[in-house]
């Protein structure tokens, strides 16, 4: 059931990616780690789908499953290129992938270990222009100072090298290599979580206004639920590899539908001093996705479980129009949203 | 607020500074801030700014080629080690009172638990250890101890947990051991760098939620280390902003987040994201960038990034933290009187 509706620039259907454990001398497998058990979203042309979740929920990897820098173990990558066509990047290999490459770019979160430290500001925003054989000799300096100048930085530093650069100086490098190529799709691994406050807000800005003036869609990866608010359409948060909730952004802040991300924004600290009824504080830690426990993968914390949960894994399904929720008792809960007041 | 308790640690004109090759660093370069018994006092600040250093400074931690310059640290010991106040920063870093103090009347928790506790020795016996350096009991009673604050903090299965390896945790219960370990001695203070910001959201509202629990069963305070403006709201009493190096406004929690005064306080409000406030137009960033620590900028260090700067009078004399009628202090001319 592909989603072929023509403003859909990805798709991504029933996305499985699980990562072996090997033991012993024979390296046999003896299990897996369902890093994304079974994932579907889409993400319409131009606009940024926020994907939520906490650390090993499996966020980054479907990132890099979208960029094939893994091999997904199963499921389809639809996306529709710049003439209309729809391609299933999972099943791309060689050159035809190379060449999708230029179209889905990356933001890595760290600034530091992003940048090769050897490579002056020049030579990394221009290598994807190099490798992809797009501009040569005096042209390649013309773009690369376009790109530096759209992102807020000097072209005269282009001789530098890293180190030379601050944390949100840095990132708009790491900014600048992605964009160089004129991506469609740009996929932001936690693009503001390694900086400073005052410095997250320029990025977040930058990364807004390049969005209408390139038509970028993002795909924004990130653990800050205040971050994803601000900046996504939609949100799709992640729990243990699986999709729990998907709902246009405003929505799921005010009225959650599954109980997860219910706990997981009242936990998020308020900037209002002494205003903090009843947090929902979770009980014990976040299931091993190697050994996931039977029924909803949230039943051990969830604060609503019933007997069902216990052994029936409830599915995503669609609840009102653009709100798919993956739990039994999403029609009967009234969950709490984030006050808005 | 109450003026009648007195201070159980005062800091004063506190200024440690690194002598490197390429010059000297002045990480802290006027810190001031009192701590009462029983309370919670944030300190914030971006990276950067020295609210780390001065926590270290409290202890002596600062590592070669930083020194404590000036200033004084007076620290209120507890009855049982004679009550008197003693001056930490005149103290030497391996004297005998710094052995007993550390650990013992005041306990550190860091950010990154994996890195801060030993990963070749069991949780036990690094709490053992704690436990053994400052009280004299037996290996056995030790250990009971330690089994109990393993239970205390919330850690499942404590007596196998015990024999376990730093590695052998997740990210949340290794903050627990942590908390354990700290404060196994009963320390008065608890000083916190950044406990919570290497874990995840819900991670982080179960210490923090812990950490509020224990303070009140223990009644100590805490000196709480935190970039995060959010987690300040939520758990402190009184708070000090710092910014390169110094502090430039200190208030009671409500008063800072209601009406902040110094002009970098009221910027670091307006530019973060708050959540449930779905966007409304765009953030509105503090303008350039921290300058370098080699090249502090002439009279006030905000200046130049300063939506109310004064020209002749900011970028000429650095002002001094100047006490306001509500009880705060603030570092700025425009509340000059």
């Amino acid at each position: 059931m592909a989603d072929s509706s023509p403003n859909v620039l990805l798709s991504v259907q029933n996305l499985k990616m699980h990562f072996p454990i090997r033991k012993g001398f024979a390296r046999k497998v003896i299990g897996h780690v369902r890093a994304v058990d079974d994932v579907s979203f889409s993400v319409p042309f131009g606009e940024t789908l926020g994907l939520v979740g906490e650390s090993g929920c499996g966020k980054t990897t479907i990132g890099r499953c979208i960029l094939r820098a893994y091999d997904p173990t199963h499921g389809a990558i639809h996306y529709q290129n710049a003439s209309g066509q729809i391609i299933d990047l999972a099943q791309l290999q060689g050159r035809e992938l190379i060449s999708y490459r230029r179209e889905l770019r990356m933001i890595f979160q760290d600034p530091y270990s992003s940048l090769n430290p050897r490579m002056t500001v020049m030579d990394i925003v221009a290598e994807p222009l190099r490798i992809h054989r797009i501009a040569q000799g005096k042209e390649i300096e013309d773009r690369v100072a376009e790109i530096l100048r759209k992102v807020g930085l000097r072209p005269e530093y282009m001789r530098r090298y890293p180190h030379a650069f601050s944390g949100g100086q840095r990132q708009r490098i790491g900014i600048a290599r992605a964009l160089v190529l004129d991506p469609r799709l740009v996929v932001c691994d936690e693009p503001v979580s390694a900086l400073d406050v005052s410095v997250q807000a320029q990025i977040l800005n930058l990364l807004q206004d390049l969005q209408a003036e390139l038509n970028l869609t993002y795909l924004f990866i990130s653990h800050d639920l205040s971050v994803v608010e601000y900046l996504a359409d939609q949100v799709a948060v992640m729990y243990v590899g699986l999709l729990v909730e998907v709902a246009p952004t405003e929505e799921l802040f005010q009225s959650p539908r599954h109980p997860y991300t219910e706990a997981l924004l009242s936990a998020v600290p308020k900037t209002v001093p002494r205003r903090n009824p009843k947090r929902i504080i979770l009980k014990g830690d976040v299931a091993d996705p190697a050994n996931p426990p039977p029924g909803c993968y949230f039943h051990p914390r969830c604060p609503y479980a019933i007997d069902r949960c216990k052994t029936e894994a409830p599915a995503l399904r669609e609840i009102a129009p653009g709100r798919k929720v993956a739990c039994h008792l999403a029609e009967q809960l009234s969950l709490r949203g984030v006050d808005t007041g | 607020m109450n003026e009648i308790t007195t201070p159980l640690l005062e800091i004063s004109g506190l200024k440690t500074h690194f002598f490197l090759d390429e010059g000297t660093v002045k990480a802290v370069e006027g810190a001031d801030l009192i701590v009462r018994p029983g309370t919670t006092v944030g300190i914030v600040g971006e990276s950067g700014c020295g609210k780390s250093v001065t926590a270290y400074s409290i202890l002596q931690l600062v590592e070669n080629p930083g020194r404590i310059v000036a200033g004084k640290i007076l620290w209120q010991r507890p009855a049982s080690a004679g009550g008197d106040l003693l001056d930490l920063a005149a103290l030497k870093p391996n004297s005998r009172e710094l052995h007993a103090i550390r650990g013992g009347e005041i306990a550190m928790i860091f950010q990154e638990p994996l890195t801060s506790l030993s990963p070749i020795h069991t949780i036990g016996d690094q709490i053992v250890e704690a436990i053994r350096l400052h009280r004299p009991v037996s290996q056995e009673e030790a250990r009971d101890q330690a089994v109990q604050m393993l239970q205390r903090v919330g850690i499942p299965k404590p007596q196998e947990r015990l024999d376990h390896y730093p590695f052998q945790l997740s990210g949340g219960m290794r903050q627990r051991a942590m908390i354990a370990m700290a404060l196994s001695c009963h320390p008065s203070l608890l000083i916190a760098d950044e406990p919570t910001t290497a874990l995840d959201v819900t991670t982080q509202a179960q210490i923090l939620e812990l950490m509020s629990e224990l303070q009140n069963d223990f009644g100590m305070s805490i000196l709480l280390i935190t970039h995060n403006l959010g987690v300040v709201a939520e758990m402190c009493d009184e708070v000090v902003v710092m910014y390169l190096g110094q502090v430039v406004e200190q208030a009671d929690t409500v008063t800072l987040f209601n009406e902040p005064k110094h002009p970098y306080t009221q910027a670091l409000m307006r530019s973060i994201p708050k959540i449930g406030q779905r966007r409304r137009g765009r953030l509105d960033p503090i303008k350039g960038m921290v300058p370098d620590p080699y090249n502090r900028p002439h009279g006030c260090c905000f200046h130049p990034r300063c939506d109310k700067f004064v020209p002749g009078l900011c970028d000429q004399q650095e002002p001094p933290l100047q006490k306001l009628k509500s009880g705060g202090m603030v570092r700025c001319v425009l509340y000059g009187e």
